[in-house]
């Protein structure tokens, strides 16, 4: 497939001989040339969205496969969310058990968890937050 | 003695014309730090190389010839290119990737520009070149001028870096012209969108390559260098190369492209109607890119659920950042809530892609 000689035999009959203008021509010109520009970047543009489509259906596949490996956890656990109850995401419910460990600093490693996860906090639970001492 | 002051006796008017022209460049440079780093060694250049029997002369020629013209091809504005492509993040662009048609609307002055120069007389070649003027891409303009051997490169470069840099003063009245005081009260969306991925970034600058390689050629060189200093950024694993491309490498061109650019401003080349129409011409440019901008968004929002503030759209030329910046002030002057900074942006690094391939398509159709 040659496209772009062919493309550029269009071009070249549009354009003819590189004399002196008349004013059709160079408005086809203009034309011709400004949409190829706007073709050129649309096909770009469109790309652009196919990757972001790809990638959102790939991550979407990721999370459901995260969602049945940590949902047993969930249900086990009492700090899990009550069944048929949907928490903000920011939030969380039950008991957490925190040893050597201060509220905020709790709460600032349950946020840095979820942010690294990716998972929001109402789908995280949390059993214990133990203070490991360095011998 | 009489050697001394022959000199003074070869002074022509119009070298004395072309130190004005230098001394204005250099004020504009340092004054209105209108872009300063190219303003201000082409305005010493003009001086330098106008002045009777210039020793300079002979050193700028060959500069020029090792670094723009030669058998090589625009060895200087295409190495530019990598510094450029290192320097721009593509990510609003790729959060919103409908705004590239902005940076493709505002080629428009390009190419009516180049007819305009056609009809006026200008060689098809020198009209093409002309016409990239509004292109707002110092490099890109070279790189065609050169390409096509034009004869008014000198002409083209002041007129492409003075109207970059009245960019602040030459859009804003277009702006206010082509829309209403509601169109330009409209807010858009600030959240930002979904980040796009790391990987996204990387294969970004290799598919825009290939793409623009298969419909125009002849622009794959220009696209080429500024992808890859793009990639170079993106990559991850490149940092200190992105740095030296991003500083060392563009300041280092840069000075010697600026330089190196009065090679082309011998008075007796320069000082004539031609150049006079060609400055003319570059605003005209100018005024379209603008115009044509904001009209795709005013058209765009026919149909479009989601209003769009048809000033972005003026930001699709190749100025960065100052038409992002220009935009985004405007808003705020209207409405001082209403941040279009994000989306001008977008559309103006949309814009340096557009205005390359513009330049590319120009090369294959006329080279």
């Amino acid at each position: 497939m040659k496209i772009t000689p062919q493309l550029l035999g269009i071009f070249t009959n549009i354009y003819g001989s590189y004399e002196a203008m008349t004013i059709s021509r160079a408005l086809m010109i203009a034309l011709v040339g400004f949409m190829t520009v706007l073709v050129i970047l649309a096909i770009i543009a469109l790309f652009i969205k196919l990757i972001a489509f790809i990638f959102s259906a790939i991550e979407k596949k990721n999370e459901k496969k995260i969602e049945t490996i940590i949902t047993p956890v969930e249900h086990s656990n009492a700090t899990a969310p009550s069944v048929g109850v949907t928490l903000p995401e920011t939030e969380s419910q039950g008991e957490l058990e925190l040893i050597g460990v201060d509220e905020p600093t709790a709460a600032m490693l349950m946020a840095l968890v979820s942010y690294k996860t990716e998972i929001p906090l109402n789908r995280l639970a949390f059993r214990s937050i133990k203070l490991v001492e360095d011998e | 003695m009489d050697v001394l002051l022959e000199n003074f006796s070869t002074v022509t008017f119009p070298q004395v014309a072309m130190w004005i022209i230098g001394a204005v460049l250099i004020f504009l440079a340092i004054k209105k730090e209108m872009e300063p780093s190219l303003l201000l060694p082409m305005g010493f250049g003009a001086i330098l190389i106008n002045l009777p029997n210039s020793g300079a002369q002979h050193i700028i020629d060959v500069m020029f010839r090792v670094g723009i013209d030669n058998e090589f091809g625009e060895l200087m504005p295409l190495i530019l290119f990598i510094g450029i492509g290192a320097m721009i993040d593509f990510t609003p662009l790729l959060t919103n990737p409908k705004l590239m048609l902005f940076g493709a609307a505002a080629q428009f002055g390009i190419f009516f520009t180049l007819c305009l120069a056609s009809l006026l007389g200008f060689d098809i070649k020198d009209a093409a070149s002309i016409g990239i003027i509004g292109a707002a891409d110092g490099p890109t303009a070279i790189a065609v001028a050169m390409e096509l051997g034009s004869k008014y490169i000198g002409a083209i470069m002041v007129a492409a870096y003075s109207y970059m840099a009245l960019v602040p003063l030459v859009q804003p009245p277009i702006i206010k012209l082509c829309t209403t005081k509601k169109e330009r009260l409209i807010r858009m969306d600030n959240t930002a969108g979904k980040a796009p991925s790391k990987l996204t970034k990387i294969l970004f600058p290799i598919v825009v390559t290939i793409i623009v390689g298969l419909v125009a050629p002849d622009a794959v060189a220009l696209i080429g260098f500024l992808m890859f200093g793009n990639l170079i950024r993106e990559c991850g694993v490149l940092n200190s190369l992105s740095e030296t491309a991003q500083k060392v490498l563009a300041n280092l061109i840069t000075i010697f492209l600026g330089i190196t650019i009065a090679a082309r401003m011998r008075a007796e080349e320069f000082l004539t109607v031609d150049t006079l129409i060609i400055i003319g011409l570059g605003l005209f440019a100018f005024i379209f890119d603008t115009f044509a901008g904001v009209m795709l968004a005013k058209f765009m929002n026919l149909f479009s659920k989601k209003k769009i503030n048809p000033m972005i759209g003026a930001a699709g030329i190749s100025a960065f950042p100052m038409s992002a910046r220009v935009v985004h002030k405007l808003g705020l002057e209207e409405d001082n809530q209403n941040f279009l900074l994000m989306h001008s942006i977008g559309v103006n690094v949309s814009g340096q892609i557009a205005s390359v391939i513009a330049g590319g398509l120009i090369l294959t159709f006329f080279r």
